[in-house]
């Protein structure tokens, strides 16, 4: 939508014709990408050092694969992503669908500020009240399997799964659902065969995204994990306090690899409008 | 996909029905246990070993506080033994049951925050001391006056790690006063002659093992695994013992309270303190392990490094850098905010 804005606008201003946009965005683009272009490049050192180029080489990818504890977080991560996916997207969808096809009920931001959450409040009070809370969960319970961190991923995943959702969900023309009701589907029907398919891509969209956004917590998961269960980004942080060997940045780079595949699916799936 | 959903299902039950059979976790710092000493005990034991990373000694404090954390051994720093066991988070030994406890080196067995070694066994030591590139400066290095009060040639290219407590012991043992001096004229005159030397200093950072291997610093305060690792990378490189005292540490094996694979955790304890497998320790993770006998085993580069291998004459100026508390904590507190300016 802003995008329109400034395009419709754009024979009478236009940003990028003020004075100084050009040497700003470079500036801009070189902080954002610079540093993550030369932890590409450095995955593809051969010497042992993290800076020190040493010629091009796969061999630590080659380190990293075979690592079986990089391969068992890599497992973990994925599982853990995947079903907090599935989960706080099919949370987002129906609070979606309740807060946007029925009328304006009193209070309603208080009821989009709850749902977003967990983009207010700071990671480490989430982590250390999780902490605590499934410590008395463990203890009354003895299950101390993927179980906790499935569900605290799913939580702080759900606002990203729903905003999508919910902004796609308000730009459907209701008209179509109205044309259904007035054909005689029933309410499900209705769901079934006109919301759903048009809503389709904003949910895949959502869900690319609490995958990505599950995939790259470190904080949460640092704490609330049990024995066993580190994930790709926590055993990295392990790593990085004694001495960083080039396979940190072999991990970093494909982790970066798999992030940029879901965002780019994230753009393609949300830019496919009517 | 119907396997998968299986597999996942297995996965997400395994660890509470494996409990009971044959297995061992261990909490420990990452990257610093030896996969192949890990595989050896796996072997001979039939024990399947899970290890899982914390990256510093409060995480770990605290999600151990938390409880139904699931661990059997951590491998908390000296300073924090004492800690865990005030607080009931550990059990005291059986050494019955550890027939390798003789093994521990006769200077390690009764340390300060384990008199007998009752609550912990060794897992890795070192030494905070200065790295000095000897192409640069080629006089004494084993002072701490190479960051305190600095040579013309080393000024402007030093380093110093961001540990308060590691620079406070070395910079109040080089002022006379003792690790976690309550002395307020000792602590005016360290402060003092930190401030006058931080205008020398270039950074305040702790990737010294690539920034002293590039030449980009001159000398550093360095742990002395680090040190090794950037002479492996520069030749120049040398580590100082200083002689007005130099700080020490070590990471020791605790059996925590709740635990619930006992046996195990007693099998590894005294499987690490077998000479060959303290060697395989130090062999993956690069520092000493205070095991007596363990130097047979060591790697050749190792065996004569020297900022191994502690030169007889410095052995007793080495000094534990514990957690300081009370008002020694407050003077180092004030200082190091000072020296943030």
């Amino acid at each position: 939508m802003a995008e329109r804005t400034t395009r419709r606008g754009g024979k009478s201003f236009s940003v990028t014709r003020l004075p100084g946009f050009a040497p700003i965005a470079v500036v801009v683009f070189l902080v954002l990408y610079a540093p993550i272009a030369t932890l590409v490049g450095y995955s593809f050192n051969a010497s042992e050092s993290v800076s020190q180029w040493g010629g091009f080489s796969l061999h630590w990818y080659g380190v990293a694969l075979q690592n079986g504890e990089v391969t068992d977080a890599a497992i973990t991560s994925m599982i853990v992503a995947g079903f907090a996916a599935v989960i706080s997207t099919l949370v987002a969808t129906m609070a979606a669908l309740g807060t946007t096809r029925r009328g304006h009920v009193p209070g309603q931001t208080v009821i989009y500020a709850m749902i977003n959450q967990p983009l207010m409040v700071p990671e480490i009070v989430t982590a250390v009240a999780l902490l605590i809370f499934f410590a008395m969960v463990k203890q009354a319970t003895g299950y101390t399997g993927l179980g906790y961190l499935i569900l605290a991923h799913s939580a702080f995943c759900i606002p990203f799964a729903y905003l999508p959702i919910r902004a796609r969900l308000e730009g459907m023309d209701l008209s179509l659902e109205t044309a259904a009701a007035d054909l005689y589907a029933s309410p499900w029907q209705t769901f079934r065969r006109v919301t759903l398919p048009l809503l389709m891509p904003a949910i895949f969209a959502g869900a690319m995204l609490a995958f990505v956004i599950s995939l790259d917590d470190v904080v949460i998961t640092e704490f609330i994990k049990s024995p066993g269960q580190d994930t790709l980004p926590t055993f990295m942080m392990g790593q990085l306090r004694r001495s960083m060997k080039p396979d940190v940045n072999a991990i970093s780079t494909l982790l970066l690899g798999v992030t940029l595949v879901m965002l780019s699916a994230f753009f393609l799936l949300s830019r496919k409008r009517d | 996909m119907k396997k998968y959903l299986i597999a996942t299902a297995l996965l997400l039950s395994s660890t509470t029905l494996a409990a009971a059979e044959g297995e061992l976790f261990l909490y420990n710092w990452g990257n610093y246990t030896s996969p192949e000493m890990i595989k050896k005990f796996e072997d001979q034991y039939g024990v399947k070993v899970t290890i899982t990373d914390f990256d510093s000694n409060d995480t770990a404090l605290a999600k151990i506080e938390a409880g139904a954390h699931g661990f059997d051994l951590a491998v908390p720093s000296a300073g924090f033994v004492g800690i865990y066991a005030e607080k009931g988070l550990i059990q005291e030994l059986d050494l019955a049951r550890l027939p390798n406890h003789a093994n521990i080196a006769p200077e390690w067995m009764n340390v300060a925050w384990d008199e007998g070694r009752k609550w912990s066994v060794p897992w890795q030591w070192g030494s905070t001391g200065v790295s000095v590139n000897t192409k640069v400066y080629t006089g004494d290095i084993n002072t701490s006056a190479i960051f305190m009060d600095p040579p013309e040639e080393l000024k402007g290219k030093i380093n110093v790690i961001p540990e308060m407590g590691d620079v406070l012991a070395l910079a109040t043992m080089y002022e006379g006063g003792e690790v976690c001096s309550e002395d307020p004229a000792v602590m005016k005159k360290v402060r003092d002659a930190l401030l006058a030397a931080k205008p020398s200093w270039m950074a305040m950072d702790y990737s010294t093992v690539e920034k002293m291997s590039n030449n980009d610093y001159a000398a550093t305060v360095d742990w002395n695994g680090s040190s090794m690792r950037a002479r492996l990378g520069n030749a120049d490189v040398a580590y100082g013992y200083p002689k007005e005292g130099f700080g020490l540490w070590m990471d020791n094996v605790v059996l925590l309270k709740d635990a619930k694979n006992v046996d195990n955790a007693y099998l590894f304890m005294d499987f690490i303190m077998q000479p060959e497998n303290a060697a395989a320790l130090s062999a993956f993770a690069r520092y000493a392990n205070g095991i007596a006998g363990s130097d047979a085993f060591m790697p050749e580069d190792m065996k004569t490094a020297p900022e191994i291998v502690t030169p007889a004459e410095f052995a007793d100026k080495g000094h534990f850098v514990l957690a300081c508390s009370g008002k020694a904590l407050e003077y180092q507190t004030a200082i190091w905010t000072e020296l943030q300016k």
